[in-house]
């Protein structure tokens, strides 16, 4: 085979692909790995290796140290995050296909409505949160829900949901629109159109959406913060933070925190990434790819 | 038992720049239970005049009524699709491809709320009928282009609508089934009397479903009859060319002995009076004959003499091209029964009064 000028060896490409993928996943691992190893120290360890240099003999100690004051934490993050990034994601979906609907549906006052929300809800979820907490914490304190479940979920559902309908309008429009037309000369109710065809249609969207949803909710710093009061309603990242700074940080502490705290964000990405890259894949086929 | 009737239907898509004229005042009764056939080139407006009457899209000017009800008006929709009880099959099919082709027939009854026994006893009959029924588990991704056709007709039967829009129904199955889907929309049409409005490039659907036909070419409506009427007297050469094969030739118009003659190189073909000094012709392949003899009776007139450039076979007939002694570019088909052989001269003929002429 004789190549032709200006076409690079197939072999070359692919090995220059696998190099930049490397570059790219060693980048994402260092501070993972930096986490890891660093709480893995004693306390004398850490200042004296460098960051990037594994313990020479290894201790869960900083882990366990931890552990007791994350605990409580951890279990508040996993009650409030998965059920609220789950209801807001869900809602922002049918929030996406109301809006779909109402855009075509031929009638000027309609459409204006939809473009007119749909603009607003796009720009609320461009407006930095931390602009709006001190009204916020206002609201909810008006309302007696500081320090409670209640009052961080409604929290986030005012932040995620509008972020959920944004991005799963993105992935409904991927859908075929002759199908959903079908289904309305079927006289499918909107219902049933969008539970029995949107939103497994919009599947792999949808759990996009959701992990996006999740990672927001578990590392929000300033809504718990503000909410929150007492320990024991205490989030993850509020606690986590509570270890760093201070005259005596003990830095290996900080470290087996922070990978603890990460855990749960990692593992949904793990388990569901698969599916983020085929939401991703099925907006960029124009949703043929189902 | 549905009267579809469109008035003054006008269809303007604007996008950034320009505006495409999709549909201009499209005037057309359709009877209740009649199947109406709709021809046209690519990009003449077929599909957005089967979207309008869904109700998919809106007119941007005119009405259109179901049996004198309004359905339709100017940039508004006044009865939604989902109360019009149409039945479509889609030009893309458009079937639902999350769910098996059971599931998608039964989508349609699902809406109706009728018992399992029922749904399920009406799924198999028109799977039976339409030869997909041993593909009904199976998920559109694994059928063939002809089996989701098939589904899609099914997915449009089943519900007994009032009105069946069928866009580009057969393009995609092989002979042998096109034949009998075809038979078997004309036998359901029959039968439940449903207003059916198919739309075809292929003139055989046209023939075979439509009782009435009408062409499309850029957004008008250009002429309405029987495909026959249209087959044999069609207003432009593109009607005529849309709806079956046409040898075209350009000719001089003559006059001797009180006749009115087309010229065309060598040959001369009897017309009609017509006020112009050039004219298109266009004759039917079946409307024309070589032959050795010198005359075949009252019903064919001679043309002149030609001589064959090309012979060549298709389905049972001869295709043979022959040309004028004196231009090898007047090229002109004709079908006939046995073969001549190339190089050879001929006699042309064509049938008395068949030739069509065009300004
Ligand atoms: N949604 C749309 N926006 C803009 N232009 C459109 C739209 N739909 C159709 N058109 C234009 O309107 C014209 C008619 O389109 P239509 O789909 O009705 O043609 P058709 O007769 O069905 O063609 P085909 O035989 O290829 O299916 C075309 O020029 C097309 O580009
Ligand atoms: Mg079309």
């Amino acid at each position: 085979m004789s190549s032709k000028p200006g076409r690079v060896n197939p072999t070359v490409k692919a090995a220059i692909h696998q190099l930049v993928i490397i570059i790219f996943v060693v980048i994402w691992l260092i501070p993972i790995y930096a986490m890891v190893i660093n709480g893995l120290k004693s306390n004398v360890a850490v200042y004296t290796t460098p960051v990037l240099i594994p313990p020479s003999s290894p201790t869960i100690e900083p882990f366990q140290a931890v552990w007791s004051s994350l605990s409580r934490p951890l279990l508040n993050s996993l009650i409030l995050v998965l059920p609220v990034a789950f209801i807001a994601t869900f809602l922002g979906s049918m929030a996406a296909y109301f809006f779909y609907m109402l855009s075509n549906s031929f009638s000027r006052v309609s459409s204006f409505v939809s473009n007119f929300l749909f603009s607003l809800i796009s720009l609320a979820t461009f407006i930095p949160y931390q602009a709006t907490l001190i009204p916020l914490t206002k609201l909810i304190a008006d309302m007696g829900l500081l320090n409670t479940y209640w009052g961080l979920a409604f929290a986030f559902f005012i932040f995620y949901m509008p972020t959920g309908a944004l991005l799963m309008s993105i992935f409904i429009t991927a859908i075929p629109p002759r199908i959903i037309e079908a289904a309305r000369l079927d006289r499918g109710s909107d219902w049933r159109i969008f539970y029995k065809l949107v939103f497994p249609l919009s599947l792999p969207g949808f759990i996009s959406t959701l992990i996006f949803n999740i990672i927001e909710t578990w590392n929000n710093f300033f809504i718990p913060l503000m909410l929150t009061t007492t320990p024991n309603m205490r989030l993850i990242p509020v606690t986590v933070q509570s270890f760093t700074g201070g005259y005596a940080t003990l830095y290996n502490e900080t470290f087996a925190a922070a990978f603890i705290a990460s855990m749960v964000p990692l593992g949904i990405f793990i388990f569901l990434g698969r599916y983020f890259i085929r939401g991703l894949i099925a907006l960029g086929t124009g949703g043929k790819g189902v | 038992m549905v009267n579809v009737m469109a008035k003054g239907i006008t269809k303007i898509y604007k996008s950034r720049r320009k505006e495409v004229v999709a549909l201009d005042n499209v005037n057309i009764d359709i009877h209740s239970g009649e199947s109406f056939g709709i021809l046209g080139p690519s990009g003449a407006g077929k599909t957005t005049f089967m979207r309008i009457i869904a109700g998919l899209d809106i007119p941007t000017q005119g009405e259109l009524y179901f049996n004198d009800e309004l359905v339709a008006t100017s940039n508004k929709l006044v009865v939604p699709p989902e109360d019009r009880n149409i039945g479509m099959v889609f030009q893309t099919w458009a079937l639902y491809p999350n769910m098996t082709a059971y599931d998608n027939i039964a989508f349609p009854l699902r809406s109706l709320r009728m018992s399992k026994d029922e749904e399920r006893k009406r799924i198999n009959e028109v799977s039976e009928i339409l030869g997909i029924a041993h593909v009904l588990n199976h998920y559109p991704r694994e059928l063939s282009g002809g089996q989701q056709q098939r589904v899609a007709l099914a997915r449009a039967l089943v519900k007994n609508p009032s009105i069946l829009l069928l866009d580009e129904p057969f393009s995609n199955l092989d002979a042998r089934i096109r034949d009998s889907a075809r038979a078997l929309v004309r036998r359901i049409q029959n039968e439940l009397k449903i207003t059916t409005i198919t739309v075809s490039h292929d003139p055989a659907d046209i023939f075979s479903i439509a009782e009435r036909a009408g062409v499309i070419v850029h957004g008008k409506l250009v002429q309405v009859d029987k495909p026959s009427a249209i087959y044999s007297s069609p207003v432009t050469v593109e009607v005529a060319r849309l709806i079956g094969d046409l040898v075209e030739l350009n000719g001089r118009v003559e006059e001797s002995n009180n006749k009115i003659y087309a010229v065309v190189d060598d040959f001369t073909f009897p017309i009609n009076k017509v006020a112009a000094n050039n004219v298109r012709l266009g004759i039917r392949l079946e409307d024309l004959k070589i032959s050795d003899e010198v005359s075949l009776g009252d019903e064919w007139v001679f043309v002149g003499r030609a001589r064959v450039k090309v012979s060549s076979y298709s389905s049972g007939l001869f295709r043979v091209t022959v040309v004028p002694p004196s231009n090898d570019n007047t090229e002109i088909v004709v079908m006939v029964d046995r073969p001549f052989d190339v190089g050879r001269e001929v006699n042309l003929f064509v049938k008395s009064g068949k030739v069509l002429v065009f300004p």
